[in-house]
């Protein structure tokens, strides 16, 4: 179609109709897509408070009864309570080690200059791209002569270690946007270094640091290679290693299998709900390193 | 202060992350390339070998099924992931309420652990109670039901739409930021221009965004050789290494062989052929310039 037919006033009508019939098509396909990408979880959910009986004869209607007993089972009998018990002090320690590591790594690279900065950037870097389960092998062997393979000191240390480059990037991007006036003012009336980084940096970068606890959080929530292989004592699993337990051999409570799957993703959902926005843009940035 | 008071508090600083990082992310690497040249199992005496694991390693047909298996998934991100996500970034850039919201439906599974995606997955391939065939059944279409999961031939495709389902709220993110970064100024000149719909897409909105597709491409790249996680949970590399990737061969080897030496072999081989593929995407992209 020529330019001009293209503006003629004839043709509008034309090209609207065309455009309307597309913009349908794509809303129809898109409001099906979404109902299909989340009907999953949705079915998970509302699996989980059925009986096993309903939910092998109807696994797709809405439970006759909403059984609370799988979950109280799953929390008791089947240590659930144990496991959230043991990935909430995980993912916290993690969070925290991660948030005062990365904190000071990105207030030197942020402020200062000096010899090796480029080489430290590099070092991060570069990290990135080193497939984790690489490190598999060598950490097992490394913690087991350290003696701290089933402990939680075997996944605190590698969780903080992986998220420093992710956490590294999201905080010196930040902090260079802060006016250095800041902490001027605070050096010229003598406060330390360290002063300056507790006092002020920290509470200034809030939220970026709030970005970075919730990434560290949900990856250390939802790990599993590592938890895997470093952890073997029933009493220290994880979440999500518990949980796969349900997935060995001969498993056919399927109700228990689902209450304890929905239990474990409840925070991850929490989080996710009522940070939309941060996790977002959170995980592309640490996708996306530049 | 003085310069000294400054270096100190740089060493200190840095010292602790530096340190840690090292020593699990980077030392680690070279650990398994040096074992990698020992016959071990773990305990006991490691024995010194040279390179004779490499050698069997290439002439292990496990293993190059295994990178078939993982090219397919390769494959799989970036002409599956990265179309659907351009897709639906296109449709969902806007900001209204219900854009929001489907955003964010696409983006869940991204917050969930791969245990349970895993899990979810399998029950929706599951042969009595699964939706798959479920769905199939009441479409009349039940001659089309399959093992899904368990006949090798097709299982590992089975395990792409799992993968895609993960990943693609990501890549839409990724992809809405680039398109909501494309100045306005160019909108108004294609109107002006009478460049609309098709046109519009392919000769302005494609092209100023090609720089994010690209990336995209590599952060698939990377991001696929990484699956272990969902191999496992679903199908642990059966039946029979149908569904093998890298990772999990890496991970049986070691674990449940106890060849530690050969383990070692296979995850120093995941780390060269990471860094040979992502350097050859960065090479390719760079030169389109």
């Amino acid at each position: 179609m020529s330019k001009i037919a293209l503006h003629s006033p004839y043709a509008a009508s034309g090209t609207f109709t065309m455009k309307r019939i597309a913009y349908t098509i794509g809303w129809i396909f898109i409001t099906i897509y979404g109902i299909l990408t989340i009907y999953p979880l949705f079915w998970l959910i509302i699996s989980a408070f059925k009986s096993n009986a309903q939910f092998f004869n109807e696994p797709f209607s809405l439970p006759n009864q909403w059984v609370f007993d799988n979950f109280i089972t799953a929390w008791t009998t089947s240590k659930m309570g144990i496991a959230f018990r043991n990935s909430t002090i995980v993912s916290l320690a993690s969070l925290l080690f991660t948030l005062l590591l990365s904190g000071l790594t990105s207030y030197v690279l942020a402020r200062f200059n000096f010899r090796l900065k480029g080489l430290t950037m590099l070092f991060f870097v570069v990290g990135m791209l080193i497939p984790i389960h690489s490190t598999l092998v060598p950490l097992f062997i490394l913690m087991k002569q350290l003696s701290i393979l089933n402990t939680y000191w075997a996944l605190i240390l590698p969780y903080t270690a992986f998220a420093l480059p992710t956490a590294i990037f999201i905080l010196t991007a930040y902090l260079s946007t802060i006016p250095k006036e800041i902490e001027e003012a605070a050096y010229i009336d003598g406060t330390s270094l360290w002063g300056v980084f507790f006092r002020i940096m920290l509470p200034i970068s809030l939220p970026a640091l709030s970005t970075v606890s919730i990434l560290t959080f949900l990856h250390s929530w939802n790990d599993f290679s590592f938890a895997l292989v470093f952890i073997s004592k029933s009493s220290l699993k994880t979440l999500p290693l518990a949980v796969s337990n349900f997935a060995d051999g001969f498993q056919t409570d399927y109700s228990l299998t689902l209450a304890a799957m929905t239990l474990s993703v409840i925070p991850s959902i929490v989080v996710f709900l009522l940070f939309q926005e941060q996790v977002m843009k959170g995980m592309t940035a640490g996708a996306v390193k530049g | 202060m003085n310069s000294t008071t400054v270096k100190r508090f740089i060493a200190v600083a840095l010292a602790p992350s530096l340190i840690l990082y090292a020593l699990f992310v980077f030392i680690p690497v070279l650990w398994s390339a040096f074992y990698s040249l020992f016959n071990w199992s773990g305990i006991g005496e490691a024995s010194f070998i040279g390179f004779q694991n490499y050698k069997e390693l290439l002439g292990d047909s496990i293993f190059w099924h295994t990178l078939g298996n993982n090219v397919v998934f390769v494959l799989a991100s970036v002409l599956g992931q990265v179309p659907l996500a351009l897709f639906l970034a296109i449709i969902l850039y806007k900001s209204n309420a219900i854009q929001r919201f489907l955003r964010a439906a696409v983006f869940m599974p991204m917050v969930l652990s791969t245990v349970v995606i895993g899990l979810i997955w399998n029950y929706v391939y599951h042969p009595q109670i699964g939706i798959l065939n479920f769905v199939l059944d009441a479409l009349h279409l039940s001659s089309l039901k399959m093992e899904w999961l368990s006949d090798p031939d097709i299982a590992i495709f089975s395990l792409i739409p799992p993968l895609v389902w993960s990943y693609v709220g990501l890549y839409l993110i990724i992809f809405i930021s680039a398109l909501q970064n494309i100045p306005g100024e160019l909108d108004d000149a294609a109107k002006i221009d009478g460049a609309r719909g098709f046109t519009k897409l392919f000769k302005i909105t494609l092209p100023m965004i090609w720089g994010t597709i690209q990336v995209a491409m590599i952060l698939c790249i990377a991001g696929s050789l990484k699956s272990f996680d969902l191999v496992y949970i679903m199908t642990r590399g059966g039946p029979a290494h149908a569904t093998e990737l890298l990772a999990t061969y890496m991970y049986n080897a070691t674990f449940s062989t106890y060849r530690y030496g050969y383990g070692s072999t296979i995850s120093t081989a995941i780390v060269i052929i990471s860094l040979l593929l992502i350097g050859t995407s960065q090479w390719l992209t760079s030169r389109k310039k």
